[in-house]
């Protein structure tokens, strides 16, 4: 215990705790929707997307948000583009996409000397090397994607809901698709200081699952995403101060936890009647 | 050209010429011709994939005619789309999706409400009185799911009601629904037809096709008929649209032709 | 070298024929999970210092049992959300066991990204053994499971076994993760088996086609691929992870592939396809 005292006395410590927070609330909100329009596989392979555009933002100096958003984004508009192909289906051109964009980042990496630990900064994330100016990036990014959600909300949920209910309003329903999608991608990025991009889709889809489980309405479900999410990146953080382990795995397994017993409390089976 | 109820010369809410659809290079929908006046009522009739949401699709804006036009009350299907409302199958949506019947029936007012802003008092007051008139006013709080396939296919038309249309689009609202909902849907159908508000449902329960609409459109990838509802339901003509004998059609028809 | 050649050429073709019957049945999702799941069971052996394919095979085994239990007739959400869960929390778990040993970020490397060029003889033998079994396995059953993929309900009315052949085809594919995962590593193994089959469908029409194109397209890159990244380390001192460099090339081919499909598809219609 005596560990963690010790941690919340340094400085990077309380900085780690504060990127948490952030990360897990946007993390948990923009993951309702990917809960809504089943994205977890979706999330899963963004998370192996953005690591080129991370990589070559690192190693250009520039922003890891631009890197990785830029190319994220551009993955997502490849998928999108390779339903126009009969032959292939969703789920294998996602697997194609990923696997082809992250093989890149990892050519791109290993030509560059002392590879291997910036590696493992982008796949588990390194919390507490976060920087203030980290830290004000990450709560102006998450801002902004909150909002964008918040903005749009009924929409996204009809979309969500009735796609073909949405178009026949008369609305633009494959850009709103592509907006979820342009979102989904900048919150992983987002996760990336903090868990890395392999462990992002433990925050983004886990603490959602979680909060799905407590209630059936949208809006406190968001809400409780977003409790959830923060609860797990600062409990995360500490139980990896106290045992030694990676902050990244720690973070995602306390998600992970936060959802087993949810499941187990509200009893198993699936909810009904009562909104 | 057909033309369903009244003739007095007013504008139709829906006048389609020639229309053709196609996917890639495969023709699903071929020279359908006809018009529906305000308040009449037009049953789409063929097989499955015989091209009936294929139309409804092209009507709503959401394809678009390789041949012919589509003119909706007077103007293009994108431009008439707020005036146009949409009711679905309900088993085509997600029954365990976290949204409640209150919140399906306020997405019909969406349009009106616009993007960013949420629902006003008018809108929710809209929506209980849409829901009141398909008989659920009580369930409003209830998940959508829970309701039975009949009460969700009413909380679907309510959704179309509280948008107040001009012309009402149903994809099989008929399917596998209970009496009271068939009661319901029917009741509330004319009701809006005497409103002035067009009706176009596809159908396959020819009986229901006889009883609640005017004029029949028979498809099978090219229109078959297109006329008043009694000429159209004839042995020869579902003959050719099903593409058997009307006799084997037994379980389908439950109505005779006077010969 | 040539033994690094000979993994790739292996697992590049079972891959593609394991890969076919995946895409069938859009079944790409459960080869990620199980490229993931198998990452704790590599971690623990490795840090035990046990031989890395027990390790896997047991987790592997363990995320088929939770398939088959999970997509019995469950909804594609459910399973989806579930496979996601799976994926973070094993991942995760890796993490924390490798972070214990201390070099823990070159460890992670390895396990990840794998080792091609310094597989062994006696992994190679393993390699195409198993491999072998699998492409056996899925050639007695061929028919069966092309039926399966093709029509569930006509094959469960003829009396099919559904879910053994589901298990079997699960079971195949972890097999074959499992092999790959020591040379390629656990991320990057989904490339195996999805893209050259992704490939050979664009090329050919028919199931046996696919395969053939998809295993040949696998063998002609992969030796590509590997060539390309021995040069570049030997030659002209830029080290290029050797696995990666493989799978940049089966993607490259698939761009190809697609593009071409979709050149060729708009020169017919003369419009986009809808």
């Amino acid at each position: 215990m005596s560990a963690l005292v010790d941690a919340f006395g340094q400085h990077f410590f309380r900085l780690a705790l504060v990127e948490a927070v952030l990360v897990g609330v946007v993390a948990g909100v923009v993951g309702v929707h990917v809960l809504l329009r089943r994205l977890p596989f979706f999330v899963v392979a963004m998370s192996h997307a953005t690591f080129p555009g991370v990589v070559v933002g690192s190693l250009l100096g520039v922003s890891l948000f631009a890197g990785g958003a830029a190319v994220g984004v551009a993955v997502a508009l490849v998928i999108v583009a390779l339903g126009a192909l009969r032959q292939v289906d969703d789920s294998s051109a996602v697997g194609i996409v990923l696997a082809g964009s992250f093989a890149v980042g990892v050519v791109v990496l290993s030509a560059q000397p002392g590879a291997s630990k910036d590696l493992s900064a982008f796949l588990v994330g390194s919390i507490v090397t976060v920087s203030p100016a980290d830290l004000v990036t990450t709560a102006v990014v998450g801002a902004a994607l909150v909002a964008v959600v918040a903005a749009f909300h009924k929409e996204l949920v009809l979309g969500a809901f009735d796609p073909g209910g949405l178009g026949a309003l008369g609305y633009p329903v494959r850009r709103l698709d592509t907006l979820v999608l342009v979102v989904v991608t900048v919150a992983l990025v987002v996760c990336v200081p903090a868990v890395g991009t392999l462990l992002a889709v433990a925050l983004l889809t886990v603490p959602a699952l979680a909060a799905r489980r407590w209630t059936d309405r949208v809006g406190p479900m968001t809400v409780l995403a977003g409790v959830f999410g923060a609860a797990s990146g600062v409990a995360g953080l500490c139980l990896s101060a106290v045992f030694d382990i990676a902050a990244g795995g720690s973070i995602a397994l306390t998600a992970t936890a936060l959802f087993l017993v949810s499941a187990a409390a509200t009893g198993g089976g699936r909810r009904g009647g009562r909104a | 050209m057909t033309t369903s109820a009244d003739a007095s010369g007013a504008r139709p809410a829906l006048r389609l010429a020639g229309l053709g659809v196609a996917y890639g290079r495969r023709a699903v929908l071929e020279g359908v011709t006809g018009e529906v006046a305000p308040g009449g009522s037009l049953a789409l009739i063929g097989p499955n994939g015989a091209g009936k949401s294929t139309l409804i699709k092209a009507v709503l804006g959401l394809v678009e005619p390789a041949a012919g036009t589509v003119e909706v009350l007077g103007t293009t299907p994108a431009r008439a789309r707020g005036r146009v409302a949409y009711v679905p199958q309900a088993e085509s949506l997600d029954s365990e999706f976290p949204v409640t019947v209150a919140q399906v029936v306020l997405m019909g007012r969406y349009r009106r409400i616009g993007w960013i802003r949420r629902p006003g008092r008018a809108d929710r007051a809209a929506a209980a009185l849409a829901l009141e008139r398909v008989g659920l006013g009580g369930r409003a709080g209830d998940r959508f799911g829970i309701l039975s396939g009949g009460q969700r296919q009413r909380v679907l038309l309510a959704r179309a009601l509280a948008q107040e249309p001009e012309l009402l689009l149903l994809d099989e609202p008929f399917n596998g629904v209970d009496t009271t909902t068939t009661e319901v849907l029917l009741d509330v159908l004319a009701e809006q037809r005497k409103a002035g508000v067009a009706v176009v449902m596809a159908t396959h329960d020819l009986s229901i096709a006889h009883l609640a609409c005017d004029t029949g459109c028979l498809l099978n990838h090219h229109q078959v008929a297109f006329a008043p509802i009694a000429e159209a339901l004839t042995p020869e003509l579902l003959g050719e649209t099903y593409g058997r004998s009307a006799v084997v059609l037994a379980g389908d028809c439950t109505f005779v032709t006077p010969h | 070298m040539s033994r690094a050649l000979a993994e790739v050429l292996l697992l590049g073709v079972v891959g593609a024929v394991v890969g076919v019957h995946v895409a069938l049945r859009r079944l790409a999702f459960v080869t990620e999970a199980v490229q993931h799941t198998v990452f704790p069971g590599i971690a623990v052996a490795y840090a035990a210092g046990w031989p890395l394919l027990p390790g896997a095979a047991a987790a592997a085994a363990l995320t088929v049992a939770l398939l088959v239990g999970l997509t019995s007739g469950r909804r594609r959400v459910d399973v989806d959300s579930a496979l996601a869960l799976s994926i973070a929390s094993f991942f995760a778990v890796g993490v924390v066991v490798v972070s214990r040993r201390s070099g823990y970020a070159s460890d992670l490397g390895t396990l990840l990204f794998g080792r091609i060029l310094d597989v062994g003889r006696a992994e190679v033998v393993e390699t195409a053994v198993i491999g072998g079994l699998c492409l056996l396995v899925l050639g007695l059953a061929h028919k069966e499971l092309v039926l399966l993929a093709l029509d569930r309900t006509q094959a469960a009315a003829l009396g099919l076994p559904v879910v053994a052949l589901d298990a079997l085809l699960y079971a195949v594919t972890a097999a074959t993760v499992v092999v790959a995962v020591r040379a390629i590593g656990t991320v990057l193994v989904v490339a195996f088996i999805v893209t050259p089959a992704a490939t050979g469908r664009l090329l050919t029409r028919s199931i046996g086609g696919a395969m053939a194109a998809a295993a040949g397209v696998a063998a002609v890159l992969g030796w590509i691929g590997l060539s390309a990244s021995y040069e570049a380390s030997v030659h002209h001192d830029v080290r290029l992870a050797a696995g990666a460099t493989v799978v940049v090339a089966y993607t490259a081919g698939f761009a190809l592939a697609g593009a071409g499909r979709l050149v060729l598809g708009r020169l017919r219609t003369g419009r986009r396809p809808a």
